[in-house]
């Protein structure tokens, strides 16, 4: 099916309204990613979501854009409180995916000759691909559900990480208004040996380089340099946040049909916000959420214990504090201003990141000159990107940004691409170590197998969406 | 005609299946999506598992009923090697899952699948046969 595009400058295409759409689409890309985007499903997917009730602004689609399930990957849609809607596809099953980045005092010359060793104590101590956990973390129903309030919270509480981790994670490491009592128990099955894992897939632990400062004002204020290693993080809350979508999605399909609600696509599904169903998802979100902070919590802490157990440093001469941890598979009720009038919105970012601008008071007063930081990983073999969010982002995106680099090969396409090639010792041979349980996810997450982050980042701040602060290299990378 | 292959999609799998009845194509989608897990051949179908799933209607059910093989690996530590469709109409089914329990010493998972979608979701059934359809968040 093909979907009309009008070109608005550079970087910026509409998708027009007509059918049953009730807004327009507008979609964050170059002219070379419009091409590809074309043979896909995924501007079908914007024009879909642009039909749900009460949307607020345009159907938003940034430059990583991809097919996803339902709504885009890299689609952002706010609804009103009152007559709109929450949808459980909107925020996808990995509720509260993210990234989270860490510093340290260290320079690429002291760590690359250690490098091998500390991929291998990452690889060790925490838990990648299907099936593994750590044998020292048991929890109890009891303990589960204080994660599910707590989030990154109940992980320092327990003695995962410091106090002041919390200042530098979105919402402080908890979403308010989590209720254990709406998540099944078989949520609470799916999550029990979880906590505490990476997962597989694009998930990862990854150690970088600062390979170049763009914003030297900012990268000060984020404590970031050239030559220095910093560790992202990159997961969310695993089978506890896949079920609590798939048990809400179930309800959805019921609720959509009593709210008499069209769907295009039935993984769109939906219920109004304020309705018993939309509250109840949106409680049980937030317990997924939290799961999600205290699963990237639990891992910092294994990361700093890994770097102190190789280098024979300690924690405070290895300054690993965390810059940031952002979610980009959420749903949050917002206030944004509309045509001159604050509104409260319940704004859906599915692989897209909150891009807060200088000032704003949910941005940690530590970076409010400069703005949210906002994390997006590229692929394992080139880059990744730190940028803080923009005034521009807060008037056209309802403050949001891309989230990654978008894939453009299917996991068959990309396998094909590399089949009787060595791609750890081809990635070895450019200075990168890669430590993976699984051979058949390495190949699938090659780098031809994404965009250039380059040119994603790029549209992002040529459209004033976000605004790069540094350029990050990979010197080791954990897969599941 | 009866059988399974994988489709593609640009972050995730499909599968498609076709088969002469709906029980037999619940079975092909139950292969077709262990083939996305696993290409393992070790599996024995040396225990049973009985199982129940229902749903409004058969595309909700397909889902569920996959779902539930995915819940049955991730949390019992159940691989599959078949399965036996007892009983099946528009809303509920009745099954026998063989398998074993996961054995790392013998059995390999090359993929975790997140969740069965209800993108794109479609269960066709006619007097020439039936086909199906489901997309699956790796």
């Amino acid at each position: 099916m093909s979907v009309k595009l009008e070109q608005i400058d550079e970087c910026r295409w509409r998708i027009p309204r007509e059918g049953a759409m009730r807004t327009e689409g507008l979609v964050f890309a170059s002219r070379a990613m419009i091409q590809a985007l074309q043979k896909e499903q995924a501007l079908d997917q914007v024009r879909n979501v642009a039909t749900l009730p009460g949307i607020v602004g345009p159907s938003i689609a940034m430059p990583d854009i991809h097919w996803g399930y339902g709504f885009p990957i890299g689609g952002v849609a706010a609804f009103d409180l009152e007559d709109g809607v929450v949808s459980p596809g909107g925020v996808g099953y990995d509720i509260n995916c993210g990234v989270r980045l860490l510093r340290s005092s260290l320079e690429v010359q002291e760590v690359r000759p250690r490098i091998e060793k500390l991929a291998n104590a990452l690889y060790r101590n925490v838990p990648s691909g299907v099936g593994s956990h750590r044998k020292d973390l048991k929890l109890s129903v009891v303990e589960e559900r204080k994660v599910l309030i707590g989030g990154a919270g109940w992980a320092v509480r327990n003695g995962f990480g410091r106090g002041e981790d919390l200042d530098h994670i979105e919402e402080q490491g908890a979403i308010r208004g989590a209720d254990p009592q709406v998540v099944s128990e078989r949520a609470l099955e799916r999550g029990r040996n979880q906590l505490g894992t990476l997962g597989s897939g694009n998930h990862f632990l990854e150690i970088d380089l600062v390979d170049e400062i763009h914003d030297q004002q900012a990268a000060d204020v984020l404590g970031l340099f050239p030559g220095q290693v910093t560790v992202s993080i990159h997961t969310g809350s695993r089978g506890f946040g896949y079920q609590v979508c798939d048990d809400h999605l179930k309800m959805m399909l019921q609720a959509a049909r009593s709210y008499g609600i069209e769907l295009p696509d039935r993984q769109l599904c939906c219920a109004p916000i304020g309705s018993r169903e939309g509250r109840q998802y949106l409680a049980a979100m937030a317990c997924a959420a939290n799961f999600a902070f205290a699963n990237r919590q639990l891992i910092t802490a294994w990361v700093r214990e890994s770097f102190q157990e190789v280098l024979g440093k300690t924690a405070s001469e290895l300054r690993m504090s965390l810059i940031y941890d952002v979610c980009h598979n959420i749903a949050k009720i917002e206030e944004h201003q509309i045509a001159g009038r604050k509104r409260q919105l319940c704004v859906h970012r599915k692989g897209a990141t909150r891009a807060f601008p200088p000032g704003h008071a949910e941005t940690p007063a530590l970076y409010r000159s400069v703005g949210q930081p906002v994390l997006i990983p590229g692929d394992m073999g080139r880059y990744s990107y730190v940028l803080v969010g923009t005034q521009g982002a807060f008037d056209e995106t309802f403050g949001s940004s891309c989230h990654g680099a978008g894939r453009v090969l299917s996991r068959h396409a990309a396998k094909k691409r590399v089949r009787g090639q060595n791609v750890e010792a081809q990635l070895e041979s450019q200075g990168i170590i890669i430590r993976a349980a699984s051979r058949a996810t390495v190949a699938e997450e090659i780098p031809e197998a994404y965009k250039d982050v380059t040119e994603v980042v790029g549209v992002v701040e040529r459209a004033g969406i976000g605004k790069i602060v540094a350029r990050l290299k990979p010197l080791a990378v954990i897969k599941g | 005609m009866t059988g399974y292959r994988l489709l593609e999609h640009t972050a995730d799998m499909g599968v498609e299946a076709w088969a002469e009845s709906v029980a037999e194509l619940f079975r092909q989608m139950a292969l077709g999506m262990r083939q996305i897990i696993t290409a393992c051949p070790a599996v024995r179908t040396q225990h049973e598992l009985e199982i129940a799933v229902s749903g409004g209607d058969l595309p909700e059910l397909l889902v569920n009923w996959l779902g539930e093989l995915v819940y049955l690996l991730e949390v019992r530590n159940f691989v599959f090697a078949d399965v036996v469709i007892e009983a099946l109409d528009e809303c509920s089914l009745r099954a026998r899952v063989q398998g074993e329990t996961f054995d790392p010493e013998r059995h390999y998972l090359e993929r975790e699948i997140k969740a069965v979608t209800h993108h794109q979701v479609r269960v066709d059934s006619g007097p020439h046969g039936c086909s199906a359809r489901v997309y699956v968040d790796l």
